[in-house]
């Protein structure tokens, strides 16, 4: 009777266990499709315009897509890497800091404080980041520029890049901080030298993430970076002037009444999600050779 | 030492960071050497301007032209924002020179003056027609409506097609029964201010109840983000009627009307109808709505869309050098003379004559520190 009983229990248990992996397949399946119908949909609308003079040519007026002259999305995809790169400069350290002080030193009166505050950022409408790097930046300078869109974006990644790394840093046992500080060495370097290369996946993976979803934004550009139709007249202007952002370009393209712009914000939005695509493998990439070694 | 691989880490994004800078200079290095031939670095110039949506195409092709005409000597990058963007701008001086639909009010005017002790210029720099665009299933362009049946049609009196005020100005179509779907823009724009300006100055009642400008509050219909948002409502739905620029009706193949203007002609929406609206008596500041036009060939809703500069360029945050000042009286010279030839080819209507004179009026008392760069370069140009 009992070893009947007990098979009866298993065999429910094995159903149970069935049921509940079929649940969590079907979950996956609906979080992977919507992602896998967007990037097919890119791809399939796009891929007709990806062309040669995309990646060479300036977009200039609407007239040279409508009478077939090249027009091409070079001095956006550039603006992009340059905005994108500079706000990941500002961002890194700052985020990075404001991580180490929250998970390692919890006792710290600013804390609270800072935590507050950091979700407040995290929190605020991105628009509200742009207006704030409009008036900072911008203002200031008295012209729309690169350096702008980087800080504005740099906003954007801040609040992510603090969390990710506290997070990341309090994931380490407060053991190993202990063994480091009794060999004698001082706070800096047990952080500096455990505890942020145990947490560097962790770490790289928050920078990412910042960096993924400051890459596709397009409101805090507008009153920034502005956009440009063209590759400024010196490449220092990538810096201090207006320049183009594929995601704010994306935009403007698909709002446009032109059949090759639609065309092209396709193209654009192919553009960006393989720019964000490489840079994930790149740091899946890095993080995994780093645990080899 | 297990510390070098978080700086390793760092270091690859500041590595892969000198690689894109390293490869946007060098295009920016080609770019530059292949321009040398004709010009050296230093002389070459950025121009910025913001602004109207309408003119955009226009102005970024005239953009494409000049740039090609100077040898790459001056760029001009104009990013289309929406009217009320470009005078915000304009005003927050962080661009060259804005664009838009509607003039500036006296007191933005008095504003500028204020902080720039001197004016801003509205220049006219093309015109601004719009079409009522519709949907009727069998009836393709050219149903004739005048002032009285637009009016009543978005007051919302006017509810179905075969209403007989309509159908008496257009006894040989067969109208149907669809009821009238009202589609107006639910942003801030220029064209909301033309089309209205025309309606206030038709009827009485539209002047009182609703009046006119870049947003009103009307009383009936569905509202349309964007020229492109109320051409996707009209297009859609069958028996609906909106407002578009001419140009942007063309382009998307929408149905428009013909409208009659105040002279009792039928006219059908056209360049030379629109130029032929603009020739009447301007005021010196060009800040005049000429709907409803007393022309007897001119197409009745109808207006200017402006380019804005400071009178002093100096005082203006994003011009930085004499040079930058004189580049862009050059280029609105320009632009206003030669750049006008390409106007029809865009469905862009030309500049009346009475209106350059007056945009040249306005450039002469353009100043730089106080030295006329208006005047100069208008000799320059052999204008004057």
């Amino acid at each position: 009777m009992r070893r009947v009983y007990d098979q009866k229990s298993l065999r429910q248990r094995t159903i149970w266990d069935h049921f509940i992996l079929g649940l969590l397949m079907i979950s996956t399946l609906v979080v992977m499709v919507p992602l896998l119908i967007i990037v097919g949909y890119v791809i399939i609308n796009g891929a007709g315009a990806l062309n040669w003079d995309l990646f060479t040519q300036e977009l200039g007026s609407p007239a040279r897509a409508m009478q077939g002259r090249p027009t091409g999305l070079v001095h956006t995809i550039l603006g992009t890497a340059v905005v994108d790169l500079l706000a990941i400069l500002i961002a890194a350290p700052l985020g990075l800091g404001a991580g180490i002080m929250l998970s390692e030193y919890p006792d710290h009166k600013l804390n609270p404080v800072l935590r507050i505050l950091n979700d407040t950022l995290n929190g605020m409408p991105a628009v509200l980041k742009g207006l704030l790097a409009f008036s900072l930046v911008v203002k200031p300078m008295g012209t729309f520029s690169g350096l702008a869109g980087g800080v504005a974006l740099a906003f954007v990644m801040i609040p992510i890049i603090a969390r990710s790394t506290e997070s990341a840093l309090m994931n380490i046992p407060w053991t190993i901080r202990e063994a480091a500080l009794a060999i004698g060495l001082p706070r800096w370097r047990v952080i500096l030298s455990t505890v942020m290369p145990a947490a560097r996946t962790g770490l790289v993976t928050g920078f990412l993430i910042g960096f993924a979803r400051a890459a596709g934004e397009a409101a805090p550009l507008m009153f920034t970076s502005f956009g440009s139709n063209y590759l400024p007249n010196h490449w220092s202007n990538m810096i201090l002037g207006p320049v183009d952002t594929l995601p704010q370009r994306l935009y403007s393209l698909a709002i446009s009444p032109y059949k090759e712009w639609h065309e092209m914000g396709w193209a654009a939005g192919i553009i960006l999600l393989t720019f964000v695509m490489i840079l994930f493998i790149a740091a899946r990439f890095l993080t995994r050779q780093k645990i080899k070694t | 030492m297990k510390s070098t691989l978080i700086f390793k880490t760092l270091g690859f994004l500041a590595y892969s960071g000198i690689i894109i800078l390293a490869a946007s200079c060098g295009g920016g290095v080609s770019e530059e050497r292949s321009a040398e031939r004709e010009t050296s670095d230093a002389s070459r110039i950025d121009l910025l301007g913001a602004g109207a949506s309408f003119p955009a195409p226009l102005v970024t092709a005239m953009a494409d032209e000049y740039r090609d005409e100077t040898n790459n000597r001056v760029t001009v990058n104009y990013q289309s924002i929406g009217s009320g963007g470009g005078i915000r701008q304009f005003v927050e001086q962080t661009i060259m020179f804005g664009m838009t639909e509607a003039f500036l009010s006296d007191e933005v005017m008095a504003d500028v003056e204020k902080q720039t002790e001197g004016r801003a210029f509205n220049i006219p720099i093309t015109l601004a027609d719009v079409v009522p665009t519709y949907n009727l299933p069998g009836i393709g362009k050219g149903l004739v409506l005048n002032g009285e049946v637009l009016v009543d049609i978005f007051l919302g009196r006017i509810t179905r097609w075969n209403d007989p005020k309509i159908a008496a100005l257009n006894s040989g179509k067969n109208l149907p029964s669809l009821p009238v779907t009202v589609v107006h823009r639910s942003d801030g724009s220029g064209t909301t201010n033309v089309f209205t300006s025309y309606l206030t100055r038709v009827s009485d009642e539209w002047r009182t109840r609703i009046g006119f400008g870049t947003s009103v509050n009307w009383p009936t219909g569905i509202g349309g983000n964007g020229n492109e948002g109320v051409a996707g409502a009209v297009i859609n739905t069958p028996g609906a009627i909106g407002y578009n620029s001419l140009s942007y009706a063309l382009l998307n193949d929408m149905s428009f009307a013909y409208v009659e203007n105040s002279s009792g002609n039928i006219i059908e929406p056209s360049y030379a109808a629109t130029t032929a609206a603009a020739n009447i008596d301007l005021p010196e500041d060009t800040r005049v709505l000429f709907t409803n036009t007393p022309a007897p060939d001119g197409y009745p809703i109808a207006g200017f869309a402006w380019m804005l500069v400071y009178e002093n360029l100096d005082k203006n945050n994003a011009i930085n050098s004499r040079r930058q000042a004189e580049e862009l009286v050059q280029f609105i010279i320009w632009s206003i003379t030669d750049g006008q030839e390409l106007s029809e080819g865009l469905g862009y209507a030309r500049l009346p004559e009475a209106a350059i004179q007056r945009s040249f009026d306005m450039i002469k008392q353009i100043k730089w520190r106080g030295d006329p760069v208006g005047q100069e370069m208008l000799k320059k140009a052999g204008l004057i």
